[in-house]
This record gives structure tokens, sequence and C-alpha cells, in this order.
């Protein structure tokens, strides 16, 4: 028996930006991708030739697995290729007529008529060239950024910011929507003005603190952070391994959070429920605690601390006449004050880290900034940076630098190959999170600080930027990066800037037929990882960096072609019509080299020492594991220089300390009273309203948690069948509709008469999504819980319109972190919910009702898509 | 000899790997004459039970993954109509879809719900523990080559050694010669906080003693946190006191016959 005819090698990562890792096997029989496993390293190397890494405590040992630790979504990810839901062909909204109605009003309702690849360059050569001449080059907004298939050659994400910028009299003449570091919001606009911690926010350096953790901590604080959930699409499933050590050797894993995550749901030694984003309140209540009960590092604050005087006044009162007792704490986080002060004494008591993997409420509500410094501050009373007392990541280990695991000895990168959007400083741009505003607010410009782009340093946030300054408004949209609607902060608002009239065209490549792709006036249809040839660099599992050569698996699923390719097409309609402006721009764009070309130069640019890892090698074995550093255990362990000499290891704040109280934020905005210099509480301001002590939560009475979800990267792999028939990924509603998951506690689920299978419907001002309940006491009482990114099923567009699909982000709130800070608000905001009578839906909604749809998968392309043949 | 799997739910993250392996496997393709091809969705011949236990702010989640026990004395294989069932030399116990007729009997024998029926092909199906991948080079099936954590082996019986000893089988198949065993297999748990609400504190080494009906005792003292928790114990009634110096004794009652029990904050009052 034939079990496959041949195996290559793919990265099934799920970040994007030519980063992530997850190399797994592609096995492939008679043309299909037979199956997906993991890579076993042991054929090829043996532990010693790696110089393998351990951790050894008391006969305990921690070790690298030699084999990938592939995710479900990776194992499972052939079924996104044959999705009845891949873009076919490419495709044309049937009543967008360049030539003369654009009917913008339309989009998301109209259906797509199949056109020619020709035809379609051809309408977006001739739409860009208009635009171009008649506006400007920056009437052009890129949206090439966001997460995705992990590819470098064929960048999932910004091939044709690469193209335009050869369409300028220098680079950059185009707008580009500058992508926030959307999952690090509290950490980038807050804590960073505390540690000046670059370029996240988070911690920096974090070199060997699980180690240390493992030598020396009583205790992780698993704030808001999932591990068995986040990491997933990025590095597989190395921190659960890490989760299950940290057990065995009898370090305790507490979680602080409104949810039973699904790391919590494992690993944890203690649950302590909390509303959502009101984590800063609980902090404030144990800071009160230490000062009172003097429970803190005096000699550290002392040599490591600016301003511990005015966070102390603050704490106890004498600010505002409130001390923030465990009592005042209680009454806004939901924690009894007898716990927290228990809670600030066992803590006390003992060496503890907080973990992290960015996402929950913690960091991505509003004013995020304020919990996120609290964080830093209560980490400096415990002596930051002494034994067992750091704070670290379980995800994206590598990415500027952060790496709490051992290091390698070679770090590979494809940069000069990746097609991808570089993240570096944008020319013009507007924030990402400001998109809807951009474009509906015509009479009026907007501004705020920052490039807001993640790889900006503190000082970027003090920089003033306002849009459309001297340049012309945005008039064409091109996106590689459709998932607006369902990632950020009030998709409602943003269906509505892109069918507004001054968006003439609106193109999007993209693999599936989902989400903002269903707004757009041209489709092209983008191959898969497994229908390219390309390379990697898996450098994110915390096991063996691993370079990567990816043989194409399958052909091309329908007319796909990769990102790259798709642009590279455009480009050459440019020339054949337009020869006189374009003359050599596909050479331009692709340097002259072709995709294997490209593959041997990046081999020679990547870091890899060429001699010692020749790249026949690399083209014959498929991969290149690299060894771990020698002498791993000798870098200092995260911030232990700085406190063990604050003097020679400073910190890169202005004071070069711990800043209670920021100077960079007190001297650039003196009348900033959300994000002062101090962390504070902010009950509610700059336009947001989001407390259940707010007018508000009359009508809108709960607090909603949207983590980053577990069966899908934000709005990636929603239509997997064998996810979609997991009761945490879909619940199946009486109509045989699989609706995105609504956690109700069951106390609330009687109140509410809502039971099991159930379908609810969340809404406040900004709009209603649906939801299939799942009634659980993996929530806590007054909160309701829904993962993020569920893939749309519009019924209505627009601000006050319905999903079905149960995409929350339609209704999250769509200021920014602050005025001063442009960070995103997606979770931690009030709802309302009441069951819904599907019966009445239907009769309203007859055509969404009778969608293309199959349970299996979700709505289908062929819901969009006008059948010619039957129209003949 | 015949192998078996032993699954540690110790190491199981409840990841669904080792379900959606199977999938990955058996759907869109068959492995004639070993299996034919399993539905899209619907049939897990490798399935993770999950459960919620506990209530708010004691919750745990487990999850058992479950497959066919491949049963020595299996009463699926007894049930056939047609002789369809055929025991390998290493103890995998498969049915061959070309023999099966359809009869449906061993899909209602099967104590846990391992054999499914596809209704398009007219015959029942199970986990073939991979045989075709075993026979074509594999060492082990699809789900324990996705385990990141080893949680599910498969092996020679004998070279598990002394692990098999304190392993258990699930209910509905132990005593049929079950080749599937497990271990740390979840029981019932009772865990809570003693609280002097006057004090406005938790109690710290406050004693709590469960007595159950069957005779089971344990002791234990509230911790730092003033929280106590009783696990792996036997589903029973039991009688909870709690009782600390200068405090008047509380006694309560905890049910966990069904389902695992937090009893929450019990506030306890000077005497």
């Amino acid at each position: 028996m034939k079990i496959k005819d041949k195996t290559v090698l793919q990265n099934l990562g799920s970040c994007g930006f030519g980063g992530a890792s997850l190399v797994g096997c592609v096995d492939v029989l008679d043309g299909k991708v037979a199956r997906i496993r993991p890579l076993h390293y042991d054929e090829d190397y043996t532990p010693e030739d790696l110089n393998e890494w351990h951790y050894d405590i008391d006969g305990h040992i921690f070790r690298p697995k030699m084999k990938s630790l592939l995710p479900p979504l990776a194992l499972a990810y052939k079924k996104r290729a044959y999705s009845p839901n891949r873009v076919p062909c490419p495709l044309k909204r049937v009543d967008w007529d360049p030539d003369g109605e654009r009917n913008p009003q339309n989009r998301g309702k109209s259906g797509y008529v199949r056109i020619s690849w020709d035809e379609a360059t051809t309408l977006i050569a001739r739409e860009l060239e208009r635009i171009r001449t008649t506006y400007g080059n920056r009437a052009i907004l890129v949206q090439g950024e966001g997460h995705g298939e992990t590819k470098i050659v064929s960048g999932a994400h910004g091939c044709q910011s690469v193209m335009l910028d050869h369409i300028g009299p220098e680079k950059g003449e185009y707008t580009i929507q500058a992508r926030q570091p959307d999952s690090w919001e509290g950490w980038y606009w807050g804590a960073k003005h505390v540690w000046g911690c670059e370029s996240h926010g988070q911690q920096n350096p974090q070199d060997n603190v699980i180690w240390d953790i493992s030598k020396n901590a009583d205790a992780v604080l698993f704030w808001g952070a999932d591990p068995e959930t986040t990491p997933w699409g990025w590095g597989g499933l190395q921190p659960s391994r890490i989760c299950f050590w940290f057990t065995e050797i009898g370090v305790k894993q507490i979680h602080i959070a409104p949810d039973v995550n699904y790391t919590n749901a494992v690993h944890a030694d203690r649950w302590i429920p909390v509303l959502p984003n009101t984590d800063a309140a609980l902090q404030l209540g144990i800071a009160y605690v230490w000062m009172t009960e003097g429970l803190y590092d005096k000699d550290y604050v002392e040599s490591h601390v600016e301003g511990y005087d005015w966070f102390e006044y603050y704490v106890l009162g004498k600010e505002d006449g409130v001390p923030k007792t465990p009592a005042w704490a209680a009454e806004k986080c939901g924690v009894p004050s007898y716990r927290i002060k228990a809670f600030a004494r066992w803590w006390a008591k003992r060496l503890v880290s907080i973990a992290h993997c960015n996402g929950g409420s913690y960091v991505r509500s509003c004013f995020s900034h304020e919990p996120a410094r609290l964080e830093v501050c209560l980490l400096a009373m415990q002596g930051l940076g002494k034994p067992g007392v750091n704070q670290f990541k379980f995800i994206e280990w590598v990415l500027q630098g952060i790496n709490p695991l051992p290091q390698s000895e070679i770090y590979p990168g494809w940069g000069p190959i990746y097609h991808g959007w570089r993240m570096s400083a944008p020319k013009y741009f507007i924030p990402k999170t400001m998109t809807p505003q951009a474009i509906l607010q015509k009479d009026d410009s907007i501004d705020w600080y920052g490039h807001v782009v993640c790889s900006m340093k503190r000082e970027d946030q003090f920089l003033h930027f306002e849009y459309p300054g001297d340049g012309p408004r945005i008039h064409m949209i091109w996106s590689d990066t459709p998932c607006w609607e369902t990632c950020w902060n009030g998709g409602s608002a943003y269906q509505d800037a892109v069918r507004d009239e001054s968006i003439e065209f609106y193109v999007v490549q993209h693999q599936w037929m989902e989400n903002d792709t269903l707004m757009a006036d041209v489709i092209l249809p983008i191959a898969t990882v497994f229908e390219l040839k390309d390379v990697a660099a898996d450098i994110y599992t915390g096991q063996w960096n691993t370079v990567v050569y990816e043989e194409q698996a399958i052909e091309p699923v329908g007319e796909a072609k990769g990102d790259y390719e798709a642009v590279g097409e455009v480009a050459k309609k440019l020339e054949q019509l337009y020869p006189e402006t374009y003359a050599g721009l596909y050479e331009k764009y692709t340097n002259g080299r072709t995709i294997d070309e490209d593959i041997a130069y990046g081999y020679t640019q990547s870091g890899i020492p060429n001699d010692e890892y020749p790249f026949e090698k690399f083209l014959e074995q498929k991969y290149l594991l690299f060894p771990t550093e020698k002498d791993w255990e000798q870098r200092p362990v995260g911030f232990e220089l700085f406190s063990k000499d604050p003097q020679n290891y400073p910190l890169r704040t202005p004071s070069g300390k711990l800043e209670f109280y920021s100077i960079g934020l007190a001297e650039n905005f003196p009348d900033d009273k959300i994000r002062g210099p101090v962390p504070h509480w902010i009950e509610e301001g700059d336009g947001h309203f989001e407390r259940l002590s707010s007018k508000r939560a009359k009508d809108y009475p709960y607090l909603l948690v949207s983590n980053h979800p577990r069966w899908r990267v934000h709005a990636q792999h929603d239509d997997i069948p064998w996810t979609r028939e997991i009761h945490t990924c879909k619940v199946e509603g009486r109509d045989g509709y699989k609706y995105e998951p609504i956690w109700v506690n069951p106390i609330d689920a009687e109140k509410l008469g809502l039971t099991d299978g159930d379908v609810a419907m969340l809404f406040n001002e900004r709009g209603r999504v649906l939801g299939g309940v799942y009634v659980t006491e993996r929530i806590m009482p007054g909160v309701l819980y829904q993962d993020h990114g569920a893939r749309t099923d519009i019924l209505e567009y627009g601000v006050g319109g319905l999903d079905r699909g149960g995409a929350n982000n339609l209704i999250c709130p769509t200021g920014t972190s602050s005025k001063n800070a442009a960070g995103e608000v997606t979770s931690g905001f009030l709802v309302g919910i009441e069951k819904v009578n599907l019966v009445e839906l239907a009769m309203k909604y007859p055509e969404a009702w009778s969608r293309d749809y199959s349970p299996t998968v979700g709505l289908v392309a062929s819901a969009r898509i006008i059948d010619d043949s039957k129209e003949a | 000899m015949a192998k078996a799997f032993l699954i540690d739910l110790s190491h199981c993250n409840g990841c669904y790997n080792c379900q959606i392996v199977c999938k990955d496997e058996h759907c869109d393709k068959d492995w004639l004459p070993y299996a034919a091809e399993q539905p899209e969705t619907g049939q897990f011949w490798m399935r993770i039970d999950e459960k919620v236990r506990g209530q708010v702010p004691w919750v745990r989640v487990s999850y058992i993954p479950t497959l066919c026990a491949h049963c020595v004395d299996a009463p699926c294989a007894a049930a056939c109509n047609s002789e369809a069932f055929t025991r390998r030399s290493d103890g995998l116990l498969l049915i061959n879809p070309e023999a099966c007729t359809g009869c449906r009997n061993c899909v209602d024998s099967c104590p846990q719900g391992s054999i499914y029926f596809n209704d398009k092909l007219n015959i029942a199906q199970k986990c073939t523990g991979c045989a075709h991948l075993l026979d074509n080079g594999w060492n082990v099936p699809r789900c324990v080559d996705a385990c990141a954590h080893d949680a599910i082996q498969f092996k020679e019986e004998s070279e598990f050694g002394a692990l098999l000893s304190k392993a258990e089988q699930l209910p509905g198949v132990c005593g049929l010669g079950a080749q599937v065993y497990y271990l740390h297999l979840p029981k019932r748990f009772i865990a809570g906080s003693v609280v002097d609400l006057q004090a406005d504190e938790v109690l710290i080494g406050a004693t709590v003693a469960i007595e159950g009906r069957s005779g089971f005792t344990a002791t234990t003292e509230t911790d730092d946190l003033g929280d106590f928790k009783f696990d792996q114990i036997p589903p029973d009634e039991y009688t909870l006191t709690i009782t600390a110096n200068d405090y008047t004794p509380l006694t309560v009652t905890a049910n966990v016959t069904v389902a695992d029990f937090s009893v929450g904050d019990l506030i306890i009052s000077k005497a």
C-alpha cells in the first residue's frame, strides 16, 4: 500500500510577518495533501549535534523535544487549502462599474461574477493609475500587514507595498495603514514609560527567565495569560510543556482573569476571578496592603525607582482623598477584600514572576496602559530582577530579541527576500485603529501621537501626526489583510467607512471569501502555502532554530496565484497599459530574480554561515537545525544586571530607573488626566464609558471578555470542519447553524432564561452579534465571554448592524486606548444579552438564511458568487 | 505480542491533536482493506471526552482521549453477523469494510460508543490503530505521533512494565480485556476557602476534615490564601468540618457523587 508519494516540509505558522514557527511534514499522495505530521528531528540529528540544552531541578529534567510540536490548527490546515470557501478565481462585484455606477453602498451585499486574471489586473491597473493621477499616490491606502500564513518570497502581507515603492518619485509614496502593536497595547502605550523596555513594552531582556523561575520562584502569576491558546499559531506546544514542567517541579500557577482559560483549565493551582479590565483596582489594592504593612522591598525601591513617593501619595489617598484599600478595590474588581489582603501577603512572602501571552482584557481594553504600568510597579516593589522575580512571555520568543529560553547559536533571517511589509516607520500613514475616522470624518482632520508601529521606541509616542495634512484623502484601498471588521476596534464603523462613496475602488487579494473580502470591488484568488515554493525560518518554538526549504506540495487550487505573483501580474499590466510611466516596473519589483534565484540569494544573506551549512545541504535535507548557544547559562537573567547595579545598567527611561512617575509623559502630556505620569485607576473618560458604574450599564449590564481565540488565530481557521465540531469552537443552534459560543455563568443563565444551545444576541449601541449559548462555570457571574475573530455573516451592515457570525469586534469601542494612546480597545466592554427568536430572524432576513452554507465549514464561496451557468 | 495504549491524563493538555490527526488520516481518504473513508465530521475514532468540573472559583476541565479499546473479549466482534472483525497479531481489532454488511450490531454493543455507523457506505467504522501505517514503516498511530506530551503511548504491553499495574480502564470496557489503559483518571474534588467575615480576613491554618458515607476520611489545613482542596477523592456524600482555635466549628455537606463541588467561601465566626 502506498501511503504517500512524497513529503515536503512547510511552515504552518499563522503569525505572518515572515516569522513564526510550526514546521510540519506534508505527505502528498495522488496530488493531494494526505496528512500533516510533526517533523522528527532525530531522523537527521542527535541531541549532541545540537548542543542540547536542559534544565535539571533536583533530578527533574526539562529539555527540547526531538520533533516539532504542532498545534491542531497546523495539523488540520489542509482543510483550509481545500475549503469550499476558497476564492476560486478573480471576481468582480456585479454592480461595481468603473465607468459608471460604483454603488459603494452595496459593498457586502452584492454578488460577484467571475472574470479572468487579465480582466482583473486590467481593472486594478486602470483604477490605480486613475486614482494616482487624479488625486495623487497618497490616495491609495495599503492594508498590507497583519497575521497570516508564514511566507517569505511570497510575503503574505505587503507585496503591493513592495511594488508601490517603485511607482512614486521615491519609496513610500502612498498611505500605509500602520499596524498597531495590537496584542501588546497596554505594554506599548503604558509599561514602557515605566521601565523603558523596547519595543513592545514587555520586559526586555528575558534571557534565562524560565530557568531562573525553575530554580528560584515559588509561583508564576498568569495574569490573563493563556499559553494553551495564544501561542498556538506562533510556536506550537512548547509553552504547554513548560506549564506541565512548572507543575512537575512545584512552581505554583495562579490565574487571575474573569475566565477559566484553557491553561487555567488544566494547569492552575488557583484561580482568582476578577471583573474584566478592573485589574488596575486589584493591583492598587495589593499595593495598598504592601505599603501599609511594610511588605515591599524598600531598599530596592529606594535605589531603583523614580517617583515612588508620587505613587504612594496616590495609593494612600492623599492625592484624591480616596485610599485604594482592598475594600475600595473589591467594589471595583469583584475580588473580596479579604482575598486581596491574603493574596497581597501571600505574594510578598514568595518569589513570584508574572507570565503573559499578550491577550485578554488585561492589555486590550480602554486605559490598558494603566494596569500594564501598575504590573511593573508591583514587580518593582518586590525587587524586579532579583532571583525568581521577572516578567516573561510564552509567545513570540525571539521577536525583537526577547526570549526567556536558552538562545540559539544562529538566528537565520530571510529579510532581503521577504516581500512583506517590514513594520518600519511609514512615511505616510494612518493608525489602523483610526481607519474608520480617517475615511468618515471628511470635514475634519484626525490626529494622533506616534508612528504606532510596534518597532518604535518610547520617544516616538511624543511625535504628533495628522491626516490628511497636505495630502489627498483616501480613495482606493488595496488590501491583502481583509479582516479589519472582525479583528479591530469598532468593526461596524469600518463597514460604514469602506461603504462610503469616497472609496472609489476596493481591491482585496485573499485565499478565502471571508470578512472584509466580501466588501471588495475586485477580488484576486491567492494560493495557500501548500501551493507555493518558498522558504521559512522557524525561530519561535523555543526548541531548535530551523530554516526550511518549502517545496510546492500541490498544484494551485482553482486559479490561485501566490501573493507575490499576483501583485507581479498587476505590475506587468501597468507596464503593458502605461509603458511610458511604468517601464521596467516588474523588473524593479522582482529585482530581476526568479523565486529560485531569490531563495539562493536569500540564503547568502540569511546569517547562516554558508561554509559550515552549504546551500546544497539545505536543498538536499530540506531543513537545517541550529545548535543551542554555547554557554547559554552564562547570560544574565532578565533584569538581573539592573537589579544588582542600576547605576551601570540603567533602564532606557529618562532617569534610567523604574519610573513610577514617568518623566516622559509628564513633560509631553502635562494635561493628560487619563494617562498621567503616575498610573491611576480610571473610571471613565476619553470617550470610554465601559464600567459597570457607567450609566450605559443600565442598558448593557454585562462586561464582555474577548480573548485571542482558541480555535483560530484571530480571524484565521474559522472554516475547519474538525475544529468546528468541538463544542468550545461552535455551538449548533436549533436551526443547524454553527454559532460562535457565548460563555454564560449558570447564575446569569438562570436569570436570563438561557440554556445550552440557545442562540443569543450580544448588543450595544454599536451593533449586535449573535452567538450560541454555552452555560459554563468557566466564566464568573456578571461577565460574558466570546472569542474574538469569528467569521462574519452580516445581516445588516454598519453601526447598529447585526452579524450572525458572532464577530464581536463589530461592537467593541471605536475609540483608542485613550486620547493620546492610539491603541485598540477590543475586550472588556459593556454589552447586553438576550435570547433571539430564530424563526423571526429567518423571516426578517430571508436572503441571509438562504445563503450557501455548510455547518461543517460555514458560509461557502458560492454564497456570494453569481453562478453564470445558472443565469444562462 | 499484543500492544496496548497507555494514556496518562496528567500529561493531557486538551489540545485535541489526537482527535484531529485521526480525522486528518481517515477523512477524505480510504485505506482499504484496513479502513474505508471516514465522513468529514461526526465520527470520532479518537474522541476527546471533555468535562468542566467544579464551580467558580474552583474549576478544572478534564479531557479523556477515548478510542476503541481493542478488547480481547470484544462484544462488538461477538455481535457481528458477518465475521467482519479480524484480530491482528499485534492485538489490534479491525472491521473489514468489505466484509461488513451494515447490521449495526457492533455499534450498539460497544459499551463506550467507539464504533460509528457510516450511513453512506452502510458500514460500521472505528479506530484501526492506524494499522495501514504500522504495516508501512510507522511505529505508532497518528494520535501518538501528534501528542506533544507523550500522553498517549502505544507499545508492547510488557514494555510498559510496572506502569500498567497502576493504570485503570474506562468502566464500560473494564473486564473485557481492554487494551487501552489510563493513568490519573479523574475522581472528585471538594475545594473552598474559610473566611472570618467580621475580621475581613481569610482564615489560615484552620483544620478541614471530610468524612464520606462510605467511611473515607481526610484532613487538611487551609493554606496562606485560606484555601483547602481535597483532590482525587472517591465519589460520595461528604461531611466537612472546619475547626480553628477561638472559632465555632462549622459543619457543611458536599455531595460529590455525581460531580465535583466548590463549597465557596465558608464563613466561620469567633466562638
